[in-house]
């Protein structure tokens, strides 16, 4: 009986029984990962800084009938993300899928100032978590990956990267980073059978508790879609790079933003 | 529970190798599929596969060089189904005896002119015959064939030409259409093993620069293809994706 089920579950879900970590996971566009990964069928871990976040977000993925567990983590500890996957096999015995999504965006207590005046400390702080985070988070899971044979992971950098958006050089130089490490480590991993993209949003109405509606509003005109950017219009891509459909796709960045930079 | 259900959606080189790859993939996710070929036994062909799968397909024979034959595909599809929502660019020579591979002074002029007014002036043809009915529907999804070689400059000049043409003319169709809620995008593969008569070691020959290292398969670009005519890139627009297991990276 269990196994006519699970026939009907493997013709729907495009991720099903995939276990996948999202850093950031607890909210915002990460939180919108784990929503579409779930209705896809995986499993997935909900992996943030912010502990409490995480494990509501996890409880209402459980509610809902998924599998998830929550993983408070600091991207930039090393010690942390290698706890990060070991939780994540101790639970799920195995590991699918990273979205290194956890990030300081723009918005969010940053200082945006020329580079001859912007803090060193506040270089090193957004290199840390921007830069630093993905590479500890994708060491911490490669060694499992590569003796599986197969991995997906995807890193999320920015449309900034391409528009060289001024007075914030340490988040665009941190996204520009990120593109760098995943074109090099899917030349490292994919005889591993692990493919490595990257995706760069536009600006995304995701805090909007925080920011005011005109902030995101302001993009709207330069875009070949005239709207805000929401969550929900990078979940299609993830999804994509989490599965199958992509096992041939390796080192690329897919910029989504409704048309303004172009890659 | 296709993520293409309802969609109509014209693939023009559809009767063979990437093209039919495409078509049976998208069908297999709910769309009626077009298929567009210049060889109508070819495009019947698959049309019929598909209807034996339990799939709604049409042939359409079409040059897609000829504004004429592009403007009457459009019409045989809107009569047909009534829409188009998709379209694929995928009709291209690409590869010899078909065209020549030599320097530059040695590439025939006409050989030239031929290949441009296929592999680029085709799209356009084929966009500017279809982009009427979707404007009025206030939604369509363009995918246009372009190739890695844009990337690595590794290949015959006029080919590697027209498919860097099609980059640029992806670009800007989406600025243009995007008012209307239709994307365009590209996707670029690396070279593909489509043609089982081909020597087969032109494709192995492609492997050691890849971070996949083996041979790509025209089904390895069906994803790509079905993410790109899907609901899940409708905020995606103006982009090239390349898919060749990680040789050039864009």
């Amino acid at each position: 009986m269990a196994s006519a089920r699970r026939v009907w579950t493997i013709a729907v879900g495009r991720l099903d029984d995939r276990v996948i970590i999202v850093t950031g996971g607890a909210a915002g566009i990460g939180r919108a990962y784990i929503t579409g990964f779930v209705a896809e069928g995986a499993k997935v871990v909900v992996a943030d800084i912010d502990g409490e976040g995480a494990a509501k977000a996890a409880a209402e993925v459980v509610a809902g009938g998924g599998e998830a567990l929550a993983v408070t983590v600091d991207v930039s500890d090393v010690g942390q993300t290698e706890a990060m996957a070991k939780a994540t096999l101790d639970r799920f015995g195995r590991i699918d899928g990273l979205v290194n999504n956890a990030a300081i965006a723009i918005r969010v207590k940053h200082v945006n100032a020329p580079v001859e005046e912007l803090p060193v400390e506040e270089w090193d702080r957004v290199i840390a978590v921007n830069l630093r985070g993905p590479f500890l988070c994708c060491r911490a899971v490669l060694p499992h990956m590569k003796s599986r044979g197969y991995g997906k992971i995807i890193n999320i950098a920015s449309g900034t990267f391409f528009k060289g958006t001024p007075f914030i050089s340490n988040y665009v130089a941190s996204k520009g980073g990120v593109i760098g490490l995943t074109r090099t480590l899917a030349r490292e991993a994919g005889k591993s059978g692990i493919t490595v993209n990257c995706i760069a949003p536009g600006l995304t109405a995701s805090e909007t508790e925080e920011m005011p509606a005109s902030h995101y509003e302001a993009r709207v005109p330069d875009r070949a879609i005239k709207r805000v950017e929401v969550p929900e219009d990078l979940v299609g891509a993830a999804i994509f790079f989490m599965s199958k459909d992509s096992d041939f796709m390796t080192g690329q960045t897919i910029i989504i933003d409704g048309g303004v930079a172009i890659n | 529970m296709g993520r293409l259900d309802g969609r109509v959606i014209i693939v023009t080189g559809g009767g063979q190798g990437i093209g039919r790859a495409f078509a049976l993939g998208f069908a297999k996710e709910g769309a009626k599929v077009a298929i567009a070929d210049i060889n109508g036994p070819a495009a019947e062909s698959v049309a019929a596969e598909i209807g034996e799968a339990g799939g709604d397909a049409l042939a359409v024979v079409a040059d897609v060089s000829s504004e004429e034959s592009t403007k009457a595909m459009a019409a045989t599809v809107v009569g047909h189904w009534g829409r188009i929502d998709g379209l694929m660019n995928n009709a291209a020579m690409f590869q010899r005896p078909q065209i020549t591979d030599g320097p530059i002074e040695e590439i025939p002029v006409e050989e030239w002119d031929r290949v441009m007014a296929v592999n680029l002036k085709g799209p356009f043809l084929c966009c500017r015959a279809v982009i009427g009915q979707m404007k009025e529907q206030m939604y369509g999804k363009i995918v246009n064939i372009s190739s890695g070689t844009v990337f690595s400059g590794r290949s015959i000049l006029h080919y590697v030409s027209s498919k860097g043409g099609v980059t640029a003319f992806t670009r800007v169709l989406a600025k243009q259409t995007g008012d209307w809620n239709i994307t365009v995008n590209s996707i670029a593969p690396g070279l593909t093993a489509s043609d089982p008569e081909r020597d087969q070691s032109a494709y192995e020959g492609r492997v050691s620069a890849r971070s996949i290292p083996r041979v790509q398969e025209p089904d390895d670009l069906v994803g790509a293809g079905v993410f790109l005519l899907s609901s899940e890139s409708d905020f995606m627009s103006g982009q090239t994706m390349v898919v060749d297991g990680g040789a050039v990276m864009h």
